[in-house]
């Protein structure tokens, strides 16, 4: 599995929700979304890139053709998907910790969610109910959403500072120079690769980081390489960019 | 609809996959060990589709649960009922669902708050995925989504944005704990942060003009406003060496 | 939470605290009853049917902490010397312990320190296979002494020696230890408290800070409401309270209002905790070397920058955030010298970081910070978490080390010193290797980035430390930069420390976990 990416984990939670009382989370939501304060202790924690809460009516689950069969479902389903940094453990407990009654308020309406505290049964809860991730994709893998905050930060600061400084005598520029040190001396953490903070991270760097010849792919129950497709036709790759400007060149 | 917050924006697709076999796997299975097999960090597919903050696939098999869902949190009348006659007992007991498709998740937080962004993400996902897997082979995005439910008729980029927007769920509350700057921007800005930190750290203590000098070479080199380089590369795993 | 309510709590759970089926030095640090020399002995279980036979006898000598009683004369009902047991996970599979036991155990302990080592940053020259020789042997049992003299503990060992002899030899003592002189075969690790230039006891380690000054308080020490200001955990109003006795102990609530992962039947479990167990060998050269080195573009006195280091004053281990700079050390000594000792004491402990938010007297990456960082993971949101200390109270742990070798002027990095770091949880990965890993190792919950804790990071010479100053100064902030590493592990395991009764169950091979 790859739930980790760098300084990132996927966590993926589903949980049944009765459909009678899904509109009670809605309306939760929707108030914690107008409510800055309801989130002060998430903000605070500042562990999760992004996190969201999506609810799927029993009756809502994709369906795109009438050769799929329809869903018969007894209840609605709450899927939680996080993007955090740290080890789960430390994301759970301090879930616990910190803002035991917001994940309660959350929580509350799902079938059988056991309350944050004691640890535990609400450890169990998520584990028990979590999805692995087979792909997870970070863009920073070495930044912790702590890190891309203070840049957005600094670069404003480095680039204010450059501008007013600019033409300054040497100790002007100095004493500006040190109070724009001053300024960012919470900001100037060194990037570096995640340690291994859970030895799943290191399964995960060992995949990574093997020899093209000792990584393998994952190998399906039958196959010892790729099957051949039978069914669809082949497709046509996707036609080229549509222009230089729409395809940007990271460098 | 809580999608977007602060110039971010949430992407939850569930794309149905075909129950069927490709030889003696299931579809589903099949499109599970492709997703197992692209390469993380610089070499994901995901590192070329603009904007793209963090990702992820997987495969939802069933509404798993760890036991039967029990009975009501608050008050359950059954309960109190089944003093009197059984058959209420009976009809307060939990249910079991089954998922009769399994489905391919696809779950996105991008830059671009518009619904106009989302057509332009979903685009450049179809025109920009291309990655060599683990078995060293290259593939487009057909291959992860081939299996799933009329993906068939998917022949265009414009098929590709309809097709996701029928597979895309709401959110019911999308929590932005970063910021909503453009990839690009956030990496630049990552990229100073640390060049910035190097830079204090070796002209700690010197003299005016020899920091003075030092900061223009510094700017020159790093180029704050210019986005494009140097900086960050999407996915970047490792410290480059300078 | 009044004062009193909280002696109340304090006194029923003291009450409830059977201090007689806990082994000693867990209570309360044998330092405090003049325990100053140490023997950690490492034995490998070949019989087990005579191990447990040299157990039950040991068993009848295996202090308890009842000492710990302050109601009682304690030296008086102490012996000279003690003795305390503890198990590797491998001991407990070789002694025999029911399957259905032994799968109780939390999955780190069952794996063992070095399986642990990239979570713990074991890493270049602490990697196991620079561990002294005794950890390339699989260890199966801990027996430590401590005592008021070197004799006193020679005596102990010498029975200990003649109980395994008496019984068949059911269990062998391992060689291996590194010595003083280049030894590399010892029969045993000795640590004593190191003294001063008059003899007396300093209460120091080889970088010359004072050790050991703010251990946790938990509910149903004797002692608790009196030490409890500044070690308990921080609630609001930055008012103190006593930890719950489960974060140290199995069998009681902790801090989640549940009984700790412990394994079956609840009796094996009742009353013991979990032992870290490290040498930690210390470079004193380098680090002498370092600080005089960055002291030289220091803006303050080179014993300032010390104290920066480590977030207290070398010379009397006063806290930097009340003696920011050595103008405010000045002031502080004077109050500290008329000071009484409960007001002494409450001086070195009763701080926290409220008023340094932004780290300008103690820095993000300064020891104590890292170590214990109090209410300062809310970053002055008050009303954020919980409790103030929310993030910190389970991470908590109690230091039970004694520093060996010696280190004089001339002293060099080869030399043979540093401390044994003895550590006591009720969760090995949620408080030591958490500490370990996320903030000693990394500083992202400090918004730090990597960079690690100053004197214990696993520094490989390219790491910084950010010095912050008071915001708004002007004034840049300090950089160590190309940080050496100071302290390498040399060794070491997890271990199970039984209650008195479960040992003496252990050892007549009668636990059933039904």
């Amino acid at each position: 599995m790859s739930n980790i990416a760098g300084k990132a984990y996927a966590m993926n939670v589903i949980t049944p929700i009765r459909s009678r009382y899904s509109f009670i989370n809605r309306w939760l939501f929707g108030k914690a979304t107008k409510t800055p304060a309801a989130l002060l202790g998430l903000v605070t924690l500042s562990l999760i890139h992004y996190a969201r809460w999506v609810i799927i009516p029993r009756n809502s689950f994709p369906h795109l053709d009438a050769s799929q069969p329809k869903e018969e479902l007894n209840y609605d389903y709450m899927i939680f998907q996080s993007n955090f940094n740290g080890s789960w453990a430390q994301y759970v407990d301090s879930f616990t910790f910190a803002i035991p009654a917001g994940l309660d308020l959350f929580w509350k309406w799902n079938v059988r969610y056991p309350k944050s505290v004691p640890l535990t049964p609400f450890h169990d809860y998520i584990r028990h109910n979590q999805i692995d991730t087979c792909h997870y994709y970070s863009a920073y893998p070495m930044a912790a959403s702590n890190d891309v905050k203070s840049a957005k930060v600094l670069k404003q600061a480095l680039c204010d500072f450059d501008k007013a400084s600019a033409g300054k005598p040497a100790d002007e520029f100095l004493t500006d120079y040190h109070a724009l040190l001053n300024a960012m001396q919470l900001h100037l953490g060194e990037m570096r690769p995640t340690p291994v903070v859970s030895m799943a991270a290191q399964a995960v760097k060992d995949r990574h980081s093997g020899t093209p010849e000792k990584v393998q792919g994952f190998k399906g129950a039958n196959d010892s390489a790729e099957p051949v497709e039978n069914s669809a036709s082949s497709r046509t790759p996707p036609a080229a960019p549509l222009s230089s400007t729409d395809a940007p060149e990271y460098s | 609809m809580a999608n977007t917050g602060g110039g971010a924006q949430a992407l939850t697709i569930l794309s149905p996959i075909k129950n069927g076999y490709l030889g003696e796997t299931t579809f589903a299975d099949e499109t599970f060990k492709r997703c197992m097999n692209i390469r993380i960090h610089e070499e994901s597919p995901l590192a070329k589709i603009p904007d793209t903050y963090l990702a992820r696939l997987y495969v939802l098999n069933d509404v798993l649960y760890e036991s039967k869902p029990a009975n009501d949190t608050i008050l359950n009348l059954n309960d109190l009922f089944s003093l009197f006659k059984g058959k209420y007992r009976l009809r307060g007991l939990p249910k079991t669902d089954k998922l009769k498709s399994r489905y391919l998740v696809f779950s996105s937080n991008f830059h671009g708050e518009s619904d106009e962004d989302l057509d332009r993400y979903l685009k450049n996902l179809y025109l920009h995925w291309d990655y060599t897997d683990y078995y060293g082979k290259r593939h487009d995005i057909h291959h992860i989504w081939r299996h799933c439910v009329a993906y068939d008729k998917v022949k265009s980029a414009d098929d590709f944005v309809s097709y996701m927007r029928k597979c895309a769920l709401d959110t019911s509350l999308f929590f932005n704990g970063s910021n909503g700057d453009s990839l690009k921007e956030q990496l630049k800005a990552l990229y100073l942060k640390q060049e910035l930190s190097r830079f204090a750290i070796n002209h700690q203590g010197k003299s005016a003009g020899e920091i003075q000098t030092a900061w223009h070479a510094f700017i020159d080199r790093v180029r704050p406003t210019d986005l494009e380089a140097p900086s960050w590369k999407p996915g970047q795993s490792t410290v480059r060496t300078s | 939470m009044t004062s009193s309510v909280m002696e109340r709590q304090a006194k029923v759970a003291g009450k409830t605290l059977n201090l007689s089926d806990i082994q000693g030095n867990v209570v309360r640090a044998y330092g405090h009853i003049g325990y100053f020399h140490a023997r950690y002995l490492f034995f490998r279980i070949n019989d087990p049917g005579n191990a447990r036979a040299f157990l039950t006898r040991v068993a009848e000598r295996v202090t308890n902490s009842a000492y710990a009683d302050s109601k009682r004369n304690t030296r008086q009902t102490t012996s000279k010397a003690s003795t305390n047991v503890a198990f590797t996970f491998a001991g407990l599979q070789a002694i025999e312990l029911p399957a259905g036991s032994l799968m109780g155990f939390p999955q780190e302990f069952a794996a063992g320190m070095k399986k642990r080592m990239s979570i713990l940053g074991d890493e270049g020259s602490s990697a196991p296979e620079h561990w002294d020789n005794i950890w390339q042997k699989e260890v199966h049992l801990w027996v430590s002494i401590n005592g008021l003299s070197n004799a006193d503990v020679e005596e102990r060992y010498q029975w200990i020696l003649r109980q395994n002899k008496d019984s068949g030899d059911g269990v062998e003592l391992l060689s291996g230890h590194r010595g003083a002189a280049g030894e590399e075969d010892l029969m045993f690790q000795t640590g004593a408290i190191l003294r001063d230039e008059n003899g007396n006891p300093s209460g120091k380690e080889h970088f010359g800070y004072r050790d050991g000054i703010s251990d946790p308080v938990f509910e149903g020490q004797p002692n608790a409401p009196d030490t409890v200001l500044g070690r308990g955990k921080l609630l609001a109003g930055d008012k103190w309270a006593p930890l719950a006795p489960g974060e140290f102990l199995l069998g009681h609530l902790d801090e989640a209002q549940e009984y700790p992962k412990a394994p079956m039947p609840r009796s094996l479990a009742q009353n013991g905790t979990f032992m870290v167990y490290r040498k930690l060998h210390q470079n004193v050269a380098t680090f002498r070397r370092y600080l005089d080195d960055s002291a030289a573009q220091f803006e303050g006195s080179k014993e300032m920058l010390a104290a920066k280091f480590c977030g207290r004053w070398r010379d009397n281990g006063a806290p930097i955030v009340d003696a920011p700079d050595d103008a405010g050390k000045k002031c502080w000594d004077a109050r500290f010298e008329a000071a009484d000792a409960a007001e002494k004491r409450r001086m070195l402990t009763d701080f926290h970081y409220n008023d340094d938010i932004d780290g300008a007297r103690c820095p993000m990456s300064g020891h104590l910070r890292r170590m214990n960082p109090r209410g300062s993971l809310e970053f002055g949101q008050k009303g954020a978490f919980n409790t103030p200390s929310a993030l910190a109270d389970r991470r908590r742990i109690l230091r039970r080390g004694l520093p060996y070798g010696q280190s004089g002027p001339d002293t060099n990095d080869a030399d043979d010193h540093g401390i044994i770091f003895m550590a006591l949880n009720a969760s090995i990965e949620r408080q030591f290797e958490f500490v370990q890993q996320q903030w000693v190792n990394y500083g992202n919950d400090f918004k730090e980035g990597n960079d690690k804790e100053i004197l214990l990071g696993n520094h490989t010479g390219e790491g910084k430390a950010v010095l912050q100053v008071e915001p708004g100064s002007g004034k840049p902030p300090h950089f160590l930069t190309k940080l050496p590493r100071f302290v390498e592990c040399r060794g070491g395991d997890y271990f199970f420390v039984p209650g008195i009764t479960a040992l003496k169950m252990i050892a007549a091979g009668i636990v059933d976990p039904t």
